[in-house]
């Protein structure tokens, strides 16, 4: 197992590096400019030529590359050309929201996507069947900002029984006490980790119902009714358990899906993740923060793909890694 | 599932309590405002975001302050805020003796060595800040003693007050002039300031929050409201839902026509109409064909019914524009002499120019078809919207007109190099009238166009060297008018600002360059507690 973990995480660092370069030729390559100012106050060519001169775009592109490798390699990732911050700091205060955001999200569509699948498999061809997996096709098919929007609609701005927008409660969240603060992150997480997670736990629904059907249909799960065993404990014991692998690598393969709708999802309800930081750097072509998000973004979909595959192994006994 | 009804009634129970944080009638109060952007940083001369000008002006004073009627001429425009008085011993002299009860947050006084450093800090090439370049009249800023501040000008002109008191917010040279000038912007100050004005820093969580706090020991009174907080939500529509959910008080602006109607609904904001620093405007080239003939430009202006496209795009919520000027500047006014809408004397004059109609009805000229391509930046609706309705009247005009939608800057990264035909603009004023140079002088960076004209020149010299708001104003009107017959651009519209406001505060007045600048006015309707203090 132990160089199995190493193989993959010297292939992921081959990736990440590879992501790395692809991003910052990509972003110096596309058309416009940093340090342009805002479409209301627009910059002076004087004020934008020393700005540029300061942060060395006015070098030729592979000194440019070259100065960021090697700044890099150092563990810096420059300097926000917009926040006038280290990119780092910027990273560090939003990785962790993303991570709150995202990781809900998963446990939440995995959790869901489960007791749906498990739900349609026991009954099999029944109306609980049939009235699950239309909603999972829906859920399936709805594009995750529309469906952030509708929930933000409803539950936010009609009803108002959950936050509409942001991370805490602006007016409050300072003078609660750790449990009271803690509840309002929560309950400020609601909508958008729901909007991530419907959509998702639609799709492990669907691919979770096949392979529990197929592994319902199998040997040893006859040879477990055979011997008696009640229905309830057959599917949760012996079923989900083998039929898990393919959801648990859709899991691992998920972390792009979530890093991708959190940048919309971010920006519909005002979260301060790495999804919000990564639009805005993108329309400000602020490069530094661009390339190091992609840097980020590397690195967990890595990270997920590896937990995902060690967490098959885990599950599925019959797979070995260490080949 | 049985869990569900109790989370979301909790949900509901703390909603609420949010709601009431802040009751009517409570002294002080908080007011969250709804903002679409973080700041960049909170240090007056390096901040170029919105939110971040917005707090970093509550948290910084300048010398004296515009009135709301926003005259940039006459000394009688201007309040004190920290110079108690200023005087004129000469024409190229002011001298600002300071208010002895100003002081910094940490108890140090307000000196005339802020200013000076100040002014120094402005012009460091190092610190870069845009607004360096309106301070280039000024020659020295110097401090003859602790609380004289003495300006000295190269060159006398009317608007030497204006210069001196509206590009700068005056900075704590004790907490600052150990910091290298090219490393202020990345100083933890700039992060966590601390300002001498109404409003103290408390926090600043990035892309979520920002909050002062209401200096109680503010030397010109304590500030009506508490609390503000800007809670950052970049999506218009999301913004507007915290509106009318009640999570936040305030917006800027409302600037859809969609979320408008939203707000108009609401029963518990309202809008506050002001006059808005802005002008949109189709700028040419005037570099290269077609738009470096005159007359092709003003057949082409001629032929847009600006009235139409106002109405259409926004409703009721703009009016057409009156030439490169914007209805916040003292210089507006609606009777300035426009081209007319005109199509078939548009049609003569390209038919005069050569630019015959062919069989297919589209006018061309030596077998070159008369087109131009018109940039208009993705991230503005109602730039989209006006340019179909402007493509239609080029249509009916012969002229092929190709809409071009680019991301903002690739849009500016094209027409700042020359690489456009047309471009559909925003402009942003400030008010004084000199800022039509800005965009449209020979030589300066923002002319996009090239629009290099003798006689508006000619003009404008004039019009600077007005010395009262009554003998300048013709003057300007006299070049704004001959910007509008050489047509370098068709100006379109000039958006009505509409800020959202809650209910529950009273006492509110908008002075349009900065709409927070009398916020320390405003209250929560029916604390009276503050108005004596």
């Amino acid at each position: 197992m132990l160089r199995f973990v190493a193989r993959r995480l010297a292939f992921a660092v081959v990736s990440v590096a590879a992501v790395v370069l692809v991003t910052f030729l990509l972003v110096h390559a596309a058309p416009g400019a940093p340090m342009l100012g805002t479409p209301e106050t627009i910059a002076s060519p004087e004020v934008v030529a020393r700005q540029r001169a300061l942060f060395g775009l006015d070098r030729p592109l592979p000194e440019q590359l070259l100065r960021y490798a090697v700044n890099l390699a150092r563990g810096r990732l420059g300097e926000s050309f917009v926040l006038h911050r280290p990119v780092a700091d910027v990273l560090a205060e939003a990785v962790p929201n993303t991570l709150l955001l995202g990781g809900t999200a998963l446990l939440a569509s995995l959790l869901l996507g489960l007791a749906a699948a498990a739900a349609q498999a026991a009954r099999h061809h029944t109306r609980t069947d049939t009235v699950l997996g239309v909603v999972t096709l829906v859920f399936y098919s709805v594009p995750v900002f529309w469906l952030g929007l509708v929930l933000l609609l409803v539950f936010g701005e009609h009803l108002h029984w959950l936050p509409v927008a942001g991370m805490t409660s602006a007016a409050i969240h300072d003078r609660l006490p750790p449990l009271g603060r803690a509840l309002d992150v929560a309950r400020h997480l609601v909508l958008p980790a729901a909007s991530l997670a419907l959509v998702q736990a639609a799709a492990f629904a669907r691919f979770q119902r096949a392979a529990l059907l197929e592994t319902l249909a199998a040997a040893h799960i006859r040879s477990a009714r055979a011997r008696g065993l009640p229905e309830r404990a057959i599917l949760l014991r012996h079923a989900l358990r083998g039929a898990l692998a393919p959801t648990i690598t859709l899991a691992g393969l998920s972390v792009p899906y979530f890093l991708a709708g959190s940048v919309l999802i971010e920006s519909i309800f005002g979260w301060p993740g790495l999804g919000r930081v990564t639009y805005d750097a993108i329309f400000a072509r602020d490069y530094n923060v661009i390339t190091a998000a992609a840097l980020v973004a590397g690195v967990l979909v890595a990270l997920g793909n590896l937990a995902a595959d060690v967490a098959v192994a885990v599950a599925d006994p019959r797979i070995r890694v260490d080949r | 599932m049985r869990l569900l009804p109790a989370v979301f009634a909790a949900a509901a129970i703390a909603a609420s309590c949010e709601r009431c944080a802040a009751p009517p009638g409570a002294a002080g109060g908080t007011m969250v405002i709804a903002a679409t952007g973080d700041a960049d940083v909170l240090l007056p001369p390096v901040t170029s975001l919105t939110t971040g000008i917005n707090v970093s002006d509550l948290l910084f004073c300048r010398l004296a302050e515009l009135k709301l009627g926003l005259n940039t001429i006459d000394d009688s425009g201007f309040r004190p805020v920290l110079a108690r008085s200023w005087e004129h011993p000469d024409s190229l002299t002011i001298v600002f003796r300071l208010d002895p009860r100003a002081r910094w947050q940490d108890g140090a006084p307000v000196t005339a060595a802020d200013v000076a450093y100040t002014f120094r800090v402005y012009r460091d090439p190092a610190v870069n800040a845009p607004l360096a370049p309106f301070l280039a009249a000024i020659d020295t800023v110097t401090a003859a003693d602790s609380l004289t501040a003495v300006f000295r000008f190269r060159r006398w002109y009317p608007e030497q007050l204006y210069d001196a008191t509206y590009h700068m917010r005056i900075l704590p040279r004790h907490l600052l002039d150990t910091i290298p000038a090219a490393r202020l912007a990345t100083a933890p100050f700039a992060r966590a300031p601390v300002g001498d004005g109404p409003y103290r820093f408390v926090s600043w969580r990035t892309g979520a929050e920002i909050t002062l706090a209401g200096d109680t020991a503010f030397f010109l009174g304590r500030p009506g409201l508490d609390r503000l907080i800007w809670r950052i939500v970049p999506e218009l529509p999301s913004a507007v839902s915290q509106l009318l959910a009640g999570e936040a008080d305030a917006m800027e602006v409302i600037p859809a026509r969609g979320q408008l109607e939203r707000v108009q609904q609401a029963r518990n904001v309202r809008l506050v109409p002001y006059a808005s620093p802005f002008y949109g405007a189709i700028v040419f080239n005037l570099r290269r064909p077609p738009f470096a003939d005159r007359e092709v430009r003003r057949a082409v202006a001629m032929a847009v019914d600006r009235q139409t496209v106002v109405r259409s795009v926004f409703g009721p919520f703009a009016d057409v524009a009156a030439g490169a000027v914007s209805p916040m500047q003292w210089i507006w006014s609606d009777s300035i002499r426009q081209l007319p809408f005109d199509t078939a004397a548009a049609a003569r004059m390209l038919d005069q120019r050569g630019w015959r109609r062919t069989a297919g009805g589209a006018r061309g000229r030596a077998g070159t078809p008369l087109r131009f391509t018109l940039l208009v930046p993705t991230s503005s609706q109602w730039r989209q919207q006006a340019a179909v309705i402007v493509q239609d009247e080029m249509r009916r005009l012969g002229v092929e007109l190709h809409i071009e939608p680019v991301e903002f800057t690739v849009m500016e990264r094209r027409t700042t190099s020359g690489d456009f035909d047309a471009a559909l603009v925003s402009r942003t004023t400030d008010p004084s009238p000199a800022s039509v140079l800005q965009w449209w002088s020979p030589g300066a960076g923002a002319n996009i166009g090239g629009f290099a004209d003798s006689a508006f020149q000619a003009l404008t010299a004039t019009a600077l060297r007005a010395r009262t708001r009554a003998e300048a104003a013709p003057r300007w009107r006299r070049v704004l008018e001959r910007l509008n017959d050489e047509a370098p651009a068709v100006f379109l519209v000039s958006p009505r600002n509409e800020a959202a406001i809650g209910t529950r505060f009273a006492d509110v007045t908008i002075r349009p360059d900065s709409w927070l600048a009398t916020v320390t006015e405003w209250r929560v309707a029916g604390d009276r507690g503050a108005a004596g203090r």
